[in-house]
């Protein structure tokens, strides 16, 4: 808890949900997840986010909500099936709605995002107890992919 | 009552014959909308005449003519221009059923009451039943080749009276009229009429009780309800619990009652008197009267959850494996479902279940992702092959044992928070079977 980046000192709006694209996609990068696509389509879903570090061969799904933290949470513990760790990622102005104990009995991690830009872990994701590395290989593969095109 | 409910599937288009001529042996009859008929009657003339030994029935969808008239046109390329027009089927399916369609479509403007005039109800109703004894007939007499199979061909289960979407009393006493006319005509085969309301009318007294009371005294055998956006999975239990009582109440006048669009609570009414229950291969089991405008969307099929008697995405399913144990195919058969298609996918290994997600990029540029034919396809067998067996264990149990099952199901689910929000009907269904 309380690790936190500096974004960018200009005020960003956070009434769109793809104005919480820019700050987090950097915030992971910074963390090793240097292969990223947003909007990767998972069956009928599309993961908002997903991340790969080569590192140390872990993955990410990042699932970004405005305020409606439930609909996040259910998605989340759908795209465990194919990431190492999960989280959503929320305007900090919002994140005193969410019940902390429910994404920690799950294993899903939380980020807030101020308006300034800057990320901050409130809740660290635990690995997927459900994870299909079919699923995160051919994610993997597709970013590796896109690389290369 | 203790006979097993009908299954009718609805063909809602020629390539669905299929799956029909598939499990037809399992099935009770099937059901083709005369637009459906109009577009393919030589081919609809063979399956019912040649290659399928099951009841059929032809749904005259006169509704469709009193209904705002975009909901049956197109857009369509005539002399490389884009034109809006009526719908090939509907132009052809008009004049099939007299003067009143024709009119509708040449003057734009739908039926009403007020067009059922003199004698013209009496023609409406001989023509609509006409209509649906002697379509296909003619198809094959019009044929020197196929001549000769014309007297092969059945004819229907029952026909239908000419039915439209009853948004007032003048439509209600349209329907009453229209349905009293037709069972007088005393055609060969049993008269049916179509209840064709918004569901929100389950909800009024006055329009049930007139139901109850008069529809039984026009002499029809029967009764297919329609509710117009009635969602078993949705709606309060007081919708439920009316749908019910309606049921309960015309099978005990002697009437035959259906469900023209139900699911599993539909089918459990037969311990109330409901005969039967029509749905397509893999879809409507609910239905809008109101048409969709606009070319149709390839409608994801998903998988059949039998537990839950609903469909939800794979994903959701398979993220409950874990908690529920389910590690060899043997556990999945033993707590997902263990029909003869699940038996066939899920064999060596439990994630052979993701087959029936499969998706795929329609196009190589294409971003969005469809669901592959063949997902679509194993989908669709098993929720046929989990529809019959249903059938089969309401036909053998009581009530108790239906709403235990139902109960049951709440129980083995309330944990698994990906599936848990999709259950939210099954309390419904179980207060309102035990009320």
């Amino acid at each position: 808890m309380g690790e936190s980046t500096s974004m960018a000192a200009n005020i960003i709006d956070l009434t769109k949900e793809s104005a919480l694209l820019k700050p987090v996609v950097g915030y992971i990068k910074r963390k090793g997840f240097r292969l990223q696509t947003s909007e990767l389509p998972f069956y009928q879903r599309s993961v908002d986010i997903y991340g790969y570090s080569m590192a140390n061969n872990k993955t990410i799904a990042i699932e970004l909500k405005l305020h409606k933290w439930k609909k996040a949470f259910e998605q989340a513990l759908l795209y465990q099936l194919c990431a190492d760790e999960v989280y959503i990622a929320m305007p900090k102005k919002y994140i005193g709605r969410v019940n902390l104990d429910f994404l920690t009995k799950y294993g899903i991690g939380l980020i807030s995002v101020s308006e300034t830009g800057r990320c901050q872990k409130m809740i660290d994701a635990k690995q997927s107890s459900v994870l299909r590395i079919g699923y995160k290989n051919n994610h993997i593969d597709y970013l590796q992919r896109r690389i290369n095109e | 009552m203790s006979s097993n409910p009908k299954i009718i599937i609805r063909m809602g288009s020629h390539a669905e014959k299929d799956y029909i001529l598939k499990l037809s042996n399992q099935l009770d009859g099937i059901i083709i909308g005369a637009n459906v008929v109009e577009a393919t009657a030589g081919a609809t003339a063979s399956l019912v005449g040649k290659k399928l030994q099951l009841p059929y029935y032809i749904d005259p969808v006169t509704y469709v003519f009193g209904c705002p008239l975009d909901g049956i046109k197109s857009e369509q390329k005539r002399n490389k221009k884009t034109v809006i027009d009526y719908k090939r089927a509907y132009r052809r399916l008009a004049p099939e059923l007299g003067d009143i369609f024709s009119n509708a479509l040449a003057n734009n403007i739908p039926v009403v009451p007020g067009n059922f005039t003199g004698s013209i109800l009496k023609n409406v109703c001989q023509k609509v039943v006409e209509y649906q004894l002697k379509r296909l007939h003619a198809e094959f007499e019009k044929d020197e080749e196929y001549k000769e199979y014309a007297r092969s061909i059945p004819s229907p289960a029952g026909v239908f009276s000419p039915y439209f979407f009853i948004s007032s009393d003048e439509w209600l006493e349209l329907f009453l009229r229209l349905s009293k006319t037709t069972a007088d005509i005393n055609p060969s085969v049993p008269v049916y009429s179509v209840l064709c309301a918004d569901y929100e009318s389950l909800a009024e007294k006055s329009f049930t009780d007139k139901i109850a009371n008069e529809l039984p005294e026009t002499g029809v055998a029967g009764v297919w309800l329609w509710f117009s956006r009635f969602d078993e999975w949705a709606v309060q239990e007081k919708y439920l619990s009316a749908f019910k009582v309606l049921v309960q109440q015309l099978s005990e006048k002697g009437l035959e009652v259906y469900n023209r669009h139900g699911g599993y609570f539909s089918l459990a009414l037969n311990k109330f008197g409901m005969n039967g229950i029509s749905h397509s291969v893999g879809y409507g089991e609910k239905k809008d009267v109101l048409q969709i405008k606009g070319p149709p969307n390839a409608p994801m099929v998903r998988y059949y959850l039998p537990d839950i008697y609903k469909r939800i995405s794979t994903l959701n399913i398979e993220r409950c494996f874990d908690d529920l144990n389910i590690v060899t195919p043997q556990d999945f058969h033993d707590k997902i479902c263990s029909c003869v298609i699940c038996k066939g996918v899920v064999k060596d290994d439990r994630l052979e279940f993701q087959q029936f997600g499969d998706m795929r990029h329609a196009t190589s540029e294409s971003k969005r992702m469809s669901q592959t034919p063949a997902a679509a396809k194993r989908c669709r067998f098993h929720f046929l092959m989990n529809r019959i067996c249903e059938r089969n264990f309401i036909g053998e149990n009581e009530l108790s044992t239906i709403i235990r099952e139902i109960s049951n199901a709440q129980e083995k689910w309330k944990d698994q928070p990906t599936v848990v929000n999709d259950c939210n009907h099954l309390a419904r269904w179980e207060a309102a079977l035990s009320s």
